[in-house]
C-alpha cells in the first residue's frame, strides 16, 4: 500500500504517457476510426471528465505564477507537483473522451476544430509540462511565462466546448438586448420564403449546405444558389409525384442513408415537413405573400401558428406624458390610462353622464399630443364641444354614441388627421354630415348604427369605397312573439272587489284578457287599461299584443274570493308526512297552492280527511267551499263522499249537506283544482267538520289498481 | 411595536427586499403582494398591448353537449346503437354515473347538422341564431380537461386549479388590471337557471382567493335590489352617508396608520365604491331605456329579470361601463337523460341572446376590444347513458373533448380549430387545454400568463399554475 502511495506518480504518468501516445496515434489515422459503440459512453463523459484538468491545471499554473523564492514549504510544492500530475493524467482522459466524442454526428464545425485541437495540445503540453518539472523551476520567468500561455490555452480551449454545448451567445446573451423583441412580422406582411421557409433551412439545413461545407456540393443561403440544387441535380421538380430531391429526401425513413437533415442532426418536425411540401408543390415561389394565400392551405395554417398572435404594436412617434399629470387629471368619472405599461399613448372613457361637464373634455389639454382614444357615449356631448376634441390632434379613435351632438359641426374634427374610427350611434346625424366624413383625410371606420338615417341613405353611403359604415342590425324585418303579461297579484286568494293589475315589460303594449273562461284574441277581447275588481271565483285570462310583434302566449291565473274568517282550524289525523303542510292552518290560510303536491302548501291523506273549523262568534253561513287536487296519474282522486257537519261546538254538531262527487271513468291527464261546494240553508255557525272520503280501491283500468288513493286538500272558503 | 406579526415581517421584507435583495428577486414580486396605497384600484397595466380590454364570460354550467350542437359526427349515427369500441375509450376513467354500466352503445344525435358562414362550420338546428354569426365566432372544438365532475371542473375552469380558494380568472384580471370605471366593480357575476337538469354554482367560482378582496366578484341578482345591500336604509339621504362614510374613513385611517393593514385601506375604498355604485347601479340596470331593436335582437325574454337573455343585455351594459369581467352562469345542461328534450329547452334560453351579445357589441364598436366566451365545463359522452331508444338518450360527463367558441378581443373570426376523432371522443388535432386557453385569454387582455403572479404563503401563484402556452392558431 504503501509503495503504491509512494509511486502513484509515477504510475499516473505512465497512464497519461500512454493515452497521449494512443491519442496522437488515432489523431493520425482519423478518417479510418470508428467509434465501437460501448466506448460512445466513454466519450459522452467528456463533459464531465474535463472539469477536472481544467481545475487542477489553472490551480497549479496559479501556483507556479505565485511562488516565489526557492525556499517555499517543501510542502506547498510537493501538493503543487500532485496537482500537475493529476492534470496532465485527467487532460489525456479528457482529450481522449473528446476525441471519442467527436466523432458521433451532429459536430462538425470550426469551432470543434479549433476545441479539439487546443484540447489534445493542452493534454501533450501538461504531461510534457511534468516531465520537465525539474528544469522548469517555478520561480524563474521561463515557468512563469508557461503558466500564462496554460491559463490562456485553458480558457480558450474551455470556452470554445462551452459555445459547442450552449451555443455561441450563450455568455452575453443577456448582457445584450433582449432577444427579437418587435422585429417578429405581422402576418399580413409575411412573405412565404423569407418568414418562413428560410428560418427553416437556416436553422436546419444550414449548417452542412453553406459556403465552407456544402454537402453534396449544395449550398442553401440565397435563392440562386437553391435554384441551383447539388450534385444530384435541382431541388425540385413539381411534375415528380415526389416534387423532386429536397422533398422525397426529408420523407424517406430516418434510417435511410439518404434522409435529410442525416440522422443525429435536428430533425424537421411535422408541420415544418408539411410547409416545405406545400410551398415546392406551390411552385416554390419566392415573392409570394401569406396573406395572398387561402386559409385552407397549410403554409397558411402554418404561419397562423408561427407568426399569429404576435404582438403589433401601433408606434407613436410622441414621448409619454408626466405620469402626475395623468394622476392628477383621472378622476372617478374620467379614466385615463396608457393603452400599456411600456406605451405613451393615453386613453380616456367618461362615465356617468349626471357628472358630466363640458369642462371635462378641455380640462385634458395638458395630454392633447398622448390621448389617441377618447370614449364618450351617452355623457351629453353637444354640437359645440366638438370644437374641444379637434383640440387632441393624436385622435385616432372618438366615440360619441348617444351623444346630444346632431352632426351640424362634425366638420370640426376634419382637423384630426389621424382619426380612424368615428361611432356616432343613436344621434341625430343626418346622411349629409355623414356623406361629408368621406372627406377625412384618415377616417377608416364609422357607426351610424340606431340613427334616423333611411335605409336607403345607408345603402347609399355603403357604396362608398373609403370608410366601411356599421348599420347595424335593423329589427324593421324581424318579427317574434311577445312574452306573456305579468299578472301582479301573487296570491290567488283575494278579497271580494280586491283590484287585480297587470304589465308587460314593453311599454304601450297592448293587454287582452278574458274572465269569462273564453280565450283573450286580438280583436274582441277588452284591453287592459288600469286595474279592474273581481267579485267572484274567476279565471283570469290574458295575452299581450304590440305593432311588429307576435301575439304572446296566454297567460291564465285562477282567483278565488276569501270568505268569512276561521279563527283556527284542527285535524282529527295530521296528515301524510310528505304532505304534511303547515298542520290545519293550511286550510284556512288564504294562501292557494299552485297544482303541484310537493309545494309543501297541501295536505295529502291516503285515507280519510277529517277536519274541524272553530270561529270565535258565531257567523252566518250557507255555503263551504273545499279546494282538493286532482292527479289521477299520481293515485290522487276526487273524494267519493265530502260531508260537512255543522253546530255551535263539536258536540252539537248536524250533518249539514253531502256530496257525493264523480269518480272519474277513465284516464284524464294533468293536474287541476277541484272546487267542491257544499251549500245548505243559512245558519249560525261555530264549528264545522269537514270529511272527505277516499277511494279505497283504485279501479281497474290504472296502474294501481287495487291500492288506495290519496286525497288532497289546501284551503276552505265559507261564505 | 402595535403591528402583527404578519405584517411586521412582511413590512421587514418589503424594506429588505426593496433595498438589498432589490434586483435579484424577480421583478414586481411584491408588487401589490403587500403594498397597497391609494392606487389599488388603479394599479395594474397589461405587460404590452392589449387586443381586448373586457371579457364576457358565457359560462353554460352543467355542460352541454357538444355532439349536439356543434361537434358533427355522422360516424355516431352510422353506429348507432353498437358498443363504444375500447381502443377508442383507451381506459379513460368514467364517472360513477355510468362506469357500472355493461355497455356503451353510441348515441348519435337526433338533431340536424349543417354548415354555416365562410368557415363552413358544423352548427346543428338548435342553434339557428348563433349559425346567423358563424363568421364572427372561433369555435374551438378541442377544449379538454382534467377533471370529470362539475365541481372540480368548474372550479378548474374558473381558477385554473380543481381545488378551491384560488381567485377566479375574473379577479386575476382585476388584479392585473384594475378596473376602468371607479363606480363599478371590476369583476359582476349573473346567474340564470334553464329548465334541463341543474348544478348549482357557488360563490366560491368568483372568489378573490388570495387576493386583495376588492377583486371579488360581485353577484347582481334579478330582484328589486340587483346588488344587495347597496341601498340606504329607509330614513337615512345620500349627505348623511357621505358624512357618515366620511367619518368612518377618518377613523379607518387611524387604525391604519397604528396597524398598517393594508386590508384597512380596502375597505375604505369599497365604502367608497359602493357610495358611487348606489347611482351607477340603477343607471345600468335600468332596462326601460332601451330601443324596441334591442329588445327584439336579445329576444323579449331580456327584459323579464333573472333570465338569461336579460343577463346578456346587462352584461353588455356593464361591460360598455367599462367592467373588466361579466361572468354568466346558465344552469340546467346536465342532460344525463332524456337530452333532445332537456337541450331544446336550453338552447332556447341561450341561442338567441348569445348571439345578439356578440350584434350588439359589433354594432357598437365594441367587439374588438370586448372577448365572448361562450362554453361548459366539459362536454358529454358520444355513447348513452341509460336506455338508448331510436330519439331518446342521455350523455354522461366528457372531458376529452369538447367544444368551447370564442368572439370578439383579437381572436380570429370565422374560424373552427382542432379537430376531433371520428367517434368525437379522443382529439385528432390541436388540442386546447384549459391552462392554454387561460393564457391566450390574459394574453388576449395584455397580459403575459408567465408574469402574472401573485406570492401567497411562500409560494408564487398563475392563473396557468406552471402550464399553458398560448393557442396561436386563433390568435388574429
Amino acid at each position: 500500500m504503501r509503495r503504491f502511495f509512494s509511486d502513484w506518480k509515477g504510475l499516473a504518468f505512465n497512464l497519461a504517457f500512454f493515452l497521449n501516445v494512443l491519442l496522437v496515434f488515432l489523431l493520425l489515422f482519423e478518417s479510418r476510426f470508428q467509434v465501437p459503440f460501448w466506448m460512445q459512453a466513454l466519450g459522452r463523459m467528456h463533459p464531465l471528465v474535463l472539469h477536472f484538468p481544467l481545475v487542477a491545471l489553472i490551480l497549479y499554473s496559479i501556483w507556479v505564477f505565485v511562488v516565489e523564492k526557492p525556499d517555499s514549504t517543501r510542502w506547498n510544492a510537493e501538493v503543487a507537483e500532485s496537482l500537475l500530475i493529476i492534470g496532465a493524467l485527467t487532460a489525456a482522459i479528457a482529450a481522449f473522451s473528446g476525441f471519442v466524442l467527436s466523432k458521433e454526428d451532429g459536430y462538425e464545425s470550426g469551432t470543434l476544430l479549433w476545441h479539439k485541437w487546443l484540447g489534445v495540445a493542452i493534454s501533450l503540453l501538461s504531461i510534457g509540462w511534468y516531465a520537465s518539472r525539474k528544469y522548469l523551476t517555478p520561480w524563474k520567468i521561463p515557468s512563469k511565462i508557461v503558466a500564462a500561455a496554460f491559463l490562456l490555452i485553458l480558457f480558450i480551449g474551455g470556452h470554445l466546448g462551452g459555445n459547442l454545448t450552449h451555443g455561441e451567445d450563450f455568455l452575453i446573451s443577456p448582457l445584450g438586448p433582449s432577444e427579437t423583441a418587435g422585429t417578429q412580422v405581422a402576418l399580413e406582411d409575411a412573405e412565404v420564403y423569407e418568414h418562413l421557409v428560410k428560418p427553416v433551412l437556416e436553422q436546419k439545413c444550414l449548417s452542412c449546405h453553406n459556403e465552407e461545407k456544402s454537402k453534396g456540393n449544395l449550398q442553401m443561403q440565397t435563392q440562386a444558389l437553391l435554384l441551383k440544387g447539388g450534385k444530384n441535380g435541382a431541388l425540385w421538380d413539381t411534375t415528380k409525384a415526389d416534387l423532386g430531391l429536397l422533398i422525397s429526401r426529408v420523407h424517406l425513413p430516418l434510417d435511410d442513408k439518404k434522409h435529410m437533415p442525416p440522422r443525429g442532426k435536428v430533425q424537421l418536425t411535422e408541420e415544418e415537413v408539411v410547409l416545405l411540401a406545400a410551398w415546392v408543390k406551390g411552385g416554390s415561389r419566392f415573392d409570394q405573400k401569406v396573406s395572398a394565400l387561402s386559409p385552407q392551405n397549410p403554409v397558411y395554417a402554418y404561419a397562423q401558428n408561427v407568426l399569429g398572435g404576435g404582438r403589433v404594436e401601433e408606434q407613436y412617434d410622441f414621448t409619454a406624458a408626466d405620469p402626475e399629470d395623468v394622476k392628477k387629471l383621472t378622476t372617478s368619472y374620467r379614466l385615463i390610462r396608457p393603452l400599456s405599461a411600456e406605451s405613451p399613448a393615453l386613453f380616456v372613457n367618461f362615465y356617468n353622464s349626471a357628472n358630466f361637464k363640458s369642462e371635462e373634455i378641455e380640462a385634458l389639454a395638458p395630454l392633447k399630443t398622448q390621448i389617441v382614444s377618447m370614449d364618450l357615449s351617452k355623457m351629453p356631448v353637444k354640437d359645440a364641444d366638438l370644437k374641444s376634441l379637434a383640440q387632441f390632434p393624436e385622435l385616432r379613435r372618438l366615440i360619441l354614441n348617444f351623444t346630444d351632438v346632431t352632426g351640424a359641426s362634425l366638420s370640426e374634427l376634419k382637423k384630426l388627421t389621424h382619426l380612424k374610427e368615428l361611432s356616432l350611434s343613436g344621434t341625430a346625424v343626418k346622411a349629409a354630415d355623414v356623406k361629408a366624413l368621406e372627406t377625412f383625410p384618415s377616417l377608416k371606420k364609422v357607426y351610424i348604427w340606431s340613427t334616423a338615417l333611411s335605409n336607403d341613405e345607408l345603402a347609399a353611403l355603403k357604396k362608398g369605397q373609403k370608410i366601411a359604415f356599421e348599420t347595424g342590425f335593423r329589427s324593421d324585418t324581424v318579427v317574434l312573439p311577445l312574452t306573456p303579461p305579468m299578472i301582479e297579484n301573487e296570491n290567488q286568494i283575494i278579497k271580494k272587489n280586491a283590484l287585480i293589475s297587470m304589465k308587460h315589460q314593453i311599454p304601450q303594449t297592448v293587454i287582452r284578457y278574458t274572465i269569462d273562461g273564453t280565450e283573450p284574441d286580438s280583436l274582441a277581447s277588452p284591453a287592459y287599461t288600469k286595474p279592474f275588481a273581481l267579485d267572484k271565483n274567476t279565471t283570469l285570462k290574458a295575452r299581450a299584443f304590440r305593432q311588429g310583434w307576435y301575439g304572446s302566449k296566454k297567460i291564465e291565473k285562477r282567483f278565488f274570493i276569501a270568505g268569512i274568517h276561521i279563527d283556527s282550524a284542527r285535524l282529527e289525523k295530521p296528515a301524510d308526512r310528505r304532505y304534511a303542510g303547515k298542520g290545519g292552518t293550511t286550510l284556512i290560510d288564504e294562501v292557494k297552492s299552485e297544482n303541484e303536491q310537493n309545494s309543501g302548501k297541501w295536505l295529502g291523506y291516503n285515507e280519510d280527511f277529517q277536519g274541524y273549523l272553530y270561529f270565535n262568534k258565531p257567523v252566518e253561513a250557507s255555503k263551504i267551499t273545499l279546494s282538493m287536487l286532482r292527479n289521477l296519474g299520481g293515485s290522487i282522486f276526487p273524494p267519493t263522499k265530502i260531508e260537512v257537519w255543522g253546530g255551535a261546538d263539536e258536540k252539537s254538531l248536524k250533518l249539514l249537506k253531502t256530496l257525493n262527487p264523480e269518480m272519474p271513468a277513465k284516464d284524464i291527464p294533468g293536474v287541476e283544482t277541484m272546487l267542491f261546494e257544499a251549500t245548505f240553508a243559512p245558519q249560525q255557525l261555530s264549528c264545522i267538520k269537514l270529511v272527505a272520503k277516499s277511494l279505497a280501491k283504485l279501479p281497474a283500468w290504472h296502474p294501481g289498481k287495487g291500492n288506495k288513493a290519496w286525497v288532497f286538500v289546501d284551503e276552505v272558503f265559507v261564505n | 411595536m402595535n403591528t402583527t406579526r404578519r405584517h411586521f415581517l412582511s413590512k421587514l421584507s418589503l424594506g429588505i427586499g426593496s433595498v438589498a435583495l432589490g434586483s435579484l428577486l424577480i421583478p414586481d414580486l411584491f408588487k401589490g403582494g403587500g403594498e397597497l396605497d391609494s392606487d389599488a384600484l388603479m394599479a395594474g397595466l397589461p405587460h404590452f398591448a392589449p387586443k381586448a380590454k373586457r371579457v364576457i364570460y358565457l359560462f353554460q354550467n352543467g355542460a352541454p353537449s357538444q355532439l349536439d350542437l356543434f361537434d358533427y359526427k355522422p360516424m355516431l349515427n352510422k353506429m348507432h346503437g353498437q358498443d363504444l369500441p375500447e381502443s377508442i375509450r383507451g381506459g379513460q376513467r368514467l364517472t360513477g354515473m355510468t362506469a357500472n354500466q355493461a355497455k356503451f352503445p353510441l348515441a348519435g344525435s337526433v338533431f340536424s347538422f349543417k354548415q354555416h358562414g365562410k368557415s363552413g362550420a358544423w352548427m346543428s338546428e338548435l342553434l339557428p341564431h348563433m349559425a346567423s354569426i358563424a363568421d364572427d365566432l372561433c369555435i374551438i372544438k378541442t377544449l379538454n380537461t382534467e377533471a370529470i365532475n362539475h365541481d372540480p371542473a368548474l372550479t378548474f375552469f374558473q381558477t385554473g386549479a380543481q381545488v378551491g380558494n384560488r381567485p377566479s380568472m375574473g379577479a386575476w384580471l382585476s388584479y392585473g388590471l384594475g378596473s376602468e370605471n371607479q363606480n363599478l366593480p371590476g369583476f359582476c357575476v349573473l346567474l340564470s337557471r334553464g329548465k334541463g337538469n341543474g348544478q348549482g354554482v357557488y360563490s366560491k367560482l368568483w372568489t378573490n382567493g388570495f387576493l386583495d378582496s376588492v377583486h371579488q366578484g360581485v353577484q347582481f341578482s334579478s330582484g328589486e335590489n340587483p346588488v344587495l345591500y347597496l341601498n340606504d336604509p329607509d330614513g337615512m339621504d345620500r349627505t348623511q352617508r357621505r358624512n357618515m362614510l366620511d367619518k368612518l374613513a377618518a377613523l379607518n385611517e387611524g387604525t391604519y396608520n397604528e396597524f398598517g393593514d393594508p386590508e384597512i385601506t380596502a375597505k375604505v375604498q369599497q365604502y367608497e365604491m359602493a357610495f358611487r355604485m348606489q347611482t351607477a347601479v340603477p343607471q345600468i340596470t335600468d332596462m326601460s331605456k332601451e330601443p324596441e331593436s334591442i329588445v327584439k335582437m336579445y329576444g323579449p325574454e331580456c327584459l323579464v329579470p333573472g333570465t338569461y337573455a336579460a343577463n346578456c343585455l346587462l352584461a353588455r351594459k356593464l361591460s360598455e361601463q367599462g367592467v373588466r369581467f361579466v361572468q354568466l352562469y346558465h344552469q340546467g345542461w346536465d342532460s344525463h337523460g332524456g337530452l333532445p328534450n332537456e337541450i331544446k329547452g336550453q338552447c332556447m334560453d341561450v341561442d338567441q341572446a348569445s348571439a345578439a351579445l356578440v350584434t350588439d357589441l359589433k354594432q357598437r364598436g365594441l367587439l374588438d376590444e370586448t372577448l365572448v366566451i361562450w362554453g361548459g365545463e366539459f362536454g358529454r359522452t358520444n355513447y348513452c347513458q341509460g336506455t338508448l331508444t331510436k330519439d331518446n338518450y342521455g350523455r354522461d360527463h366528457h372531458p376529452r373533448a369538447f367544444t368551447v367558441w370564442m368572439a370578439g378581443g383579437g381572436i380570429k373570426p370565422g374560424v373552427v380549430y382542432g379537430e376531433t376523432d371520428e367517434f368525437g371522443y379522443n382529439i385528432a388535432k390541436d388540442p386546447v387545454h384549459v391552462h392554454d386557453f387561460h393564457a391566450t385569454i390574459l394574453n388576449q387582455l395584455g397580459l403575459d400568463h408567465e408574469k402574472l403572479i401573485y406570492k401567497h404563503q411562500g409560494r408564487r401563484y398563475r392563473l396557468t399554475d406552471v402550464a399553458g402556452k398560448l393557442v396561436k392558431g386563433i390568435i388574429a
